[in-house]
């Protein structure tokens, strides 16, 4: 597995900084956390790694690649998946065709196997519908499986849309805020899907979330962003101690 | 287990294959090859007169022309005011073929299906070009940009001699197996060409949907950031929908070149570009029935509009003009009901009776 190195990100909107040369190290296999408070960058530099953004100054580099000036689907094909904040699933499909988008790459065969639906199209149709069952019964949405996704409710849609971002069988996968607005079962449902999601499918997360509490449970290495820089990074024992961290969370005495 | 594959109920499936299919009980599948078996019957029991199997005809030529616009703006969510321009560029790509080769050479004549499938491929490129735009623009911008392809086509073909200054470019009668289609059965004999194309490019349309040809167009309807990160290119997918679009229209225009026998550019212009969009509106925007029923309900309603402002005309006096006026009114009063009161149109009512149906004899 490859690592992903953030190098002094610097990115502007017009005078604003969102982000001051900002460096992270993602280890492979571990779960990393991004915290800070609202408006520290956190969602900015996910948007720069899935390649919604890019860094004005500053390099970021997966493996070898670099990732810099990529567009989102050319970084979604080196494997590395996206979960969105604001829910961004194809509401007017079902789970399973929502799903099914996701393996759009891996379905290869022609526009006239298609046109047609040849053998071969009809093969490996069903073939991703396995890769797309495996991932349904991991995430536990069988139940919702023909339903529309407008219909289902904010918990399962959160479920459906880190579903998605699994369904393309990423190496790493970045998670933005999956446990926001949900309740207590909810959010206990998605901290044991994101340990199975490290542990049994050996993908890297990255974790961008407002609960400490689950943040510093679950996370190997924590960075915390404020006002675009960063503050701090270690292991969550460490994280708790930061004076810096605590003075930005609580301020000063 | 006994398996029934007649009613929904006690179907079950154990491969995902089983699943693929486009009728899943046997009762659909009777259901719909009964329709197009009718629909293929009824002409040869019932003797039509030659102008009502040219209106039937021309609805036919409308139904793959909106097959083609509800790919691109059902399916896909592009709005496209230039789609009776695609359909231009296919009756023009035949018409040109029949200026530069010769009025009865063979290839016109005898190989005409080849020459539709042509017309459609040329649609595509051109559609997929006009479609360019796509990459960048978004929702009333695109719009315009596909309005100007209208404009430009229209002004093209009105002042190229090439295209003959927009006055009709004639194409020859066809050849079948038993000869020369004389005039008698031309309008006949088109109703059937035409129907094999529908019936070839319904299911062609069903296949794509249920392979990743076609889930990507409504991936990039509902959500076009989501559909870049599952790692296709928004773009090229929109463009590839214009291309799909174009093909269809392209197919249209050539047979609505072969039943006219002529290219004239009065087919092709904004108004008739408003119409098409009118249809798949009616009939049900990113449906396939919808570009079935959409068609047929607005060329229905313009025949009994044009009957009421002839009946108008000879009642009211002359300067009232109400008899003119009446066609653009209905026409319009219909889109708008339609979008307030249906909006899922007319292929909604289809759904909702064949969910009675499957229901039959309960409630629910």
């Amino acid at each position: 597995m490859k690592k992903l190195t953030v190098t002094d990100v610097t990115l502007t909107f017009g005078g604003l900084n969102a982000l001051t040369n900002v460096n992270m190290d993602i280890q492979p296999g571990l779960i990393t956390s991004v915290i800070g408070p609202n408006g520290a960058g956190k969602t900015s530099m996910l948007n720069c790694m899935s390649g919604f953004y890019h860094p004005t100054t500053g390099e970021l580099k997966y493996g070898d690649t670099r990732l810099t000036a990529s567009s989102p689907h050319e970084i979604t094909s080196l494997g590395i998946a996206r979960a969105f904040q604001n829910i961004e699933l194809f509401s007017g499909m079902n789970v399973l065709d929502n799903l099914m988008l996701a393996r759009h790459r891996m379905l290869d065969y022609s526009f006239l196997d298609a046109f047609f639906y040849t053998k071969k199209a009809s093969r490996v149709e069903a073939e991703n519908r396995d890769y797309v069952e495996g991932v349904i019964d991991f995430m536990e949405l069988e139940a919702y499986r023909k339903s529309t996704v407008g219909n289902l409710s904010y918990g399962v849609q959160k479920r459906v849309e880190v579903a998605r971002a699994l369904t393309l069988g990423p190496e790493l996968i970045l998670l933005d805020e999956p446990m926001a607005g949900m309740n207590i079962e909810e959010k206990e449902d998605m901290v044991r899907f994101i340990m199975d999601i490290k542990q049994e499918r050996n993908t890297t997360v990255i974790l961008v979330e407002h609960d400490l509490g689950v943040v510093m449970d679950i996370s190997d290495q924590i960075y915390v962003l404020d006002f675009g820089e960063l503050i701090g990074h270690g292991t969550p024992e460490e994280i708790a101690k930061n004076e810096r961290v605590i003075e930005a969370y609580i301020g000063e005495e | 287990m006994a398996t029934n594959r007649w009613l929904a109920t006690g179907n079950f499936f154990s491969t995902y294959k089983e699943e693929q299919r486009i009728f899943l009980t046997n009762i659909d599948r009777l259901t719909i090859w009964s329709l197009i078996a009718a629909l293929y019957a009824w002409p040869l029991i019932f003797q039509m007169s030659n102008k009502n199997m040219l209106v039937i005809d021309s609805i036919l030529v409308a139904v793959v022309a909106v097959i083609g616009l509800n790919m691109v703006t059902g399916f896909a969510g592009l709005i496209s005011i230039g789609h009776a321009a695609f359909v231009g560029v296919g009756a023009y790509t035949a018409a040109l073929l029949a200026a530069s080769w010769g009025e009865s050479h063979a290839i016109l004549t005898h190989a005409w299906p080849l020459v539709i499938l042509f017309s459609g491929l040329v649609g595509a490129v051109i559609g997929g070009f006009v479609g360019l735009p796509a990459m960048r623009l978004k929702h009333l911008y695109l719009a315009i940009a596909t309005l100007s392809f209208q404009m430009i086509f229209t002004w093209t073909i009105n002042f190229m001699t090439l295209f003959n200054q927009g006055q009709t470019m004639p194409l020859p009668r066809v050849f079948w197996l038993t000869g020369k289609v004389v005039r008698k059965d031309h309008y006949f004999f088109w109703y059937f060409v035409i129907l094999t194309v529908i019936v070839m490019s319904g299911f062609a349309v069903r296949n794509l949907m249920r392979t990743r040809y076609g889930r990507c167009l409504i991936a990039v309807r509902d959500n076009d950031r989501a559909a870049d990160a599952m790692g296709m290119h928004p773009g090229f997918t929109k463009v590839y929908a214009f291309a799909l679009a174009g093909f269809f229209a392209g197919m249209a225009g050539a047979m609505h070149a072969y039943l006219f026998r002529g290219a004239g550019i009065e087919s092709f212009s904004l108004h008739q570009s408003i119409s098409y969009l009118a249809m798949a509106i009616v009939g049900g925007l990113g449906t396939l029935s919808g570009s079935f029923f959409g068609p047929a309900a607005i060329q229905f309603l313009d025949l009994q509009v044009e009957n009421l402002s002839a009946w108008a005309g000879t009642i009211l006096g002359s300067s009232m003009n109400l008899a003119t006026a009446l066609r653009p009114l209905t026409f319009g009063l219909v889109i708008v009901l339609f979008l307030i009161f249906e909006p899922r149109g007319i292929a909604n009512w289809w759904r909702i009776t064949r969910s009675y149906f499957k229901l039959w004899p309960f409630r629910y």
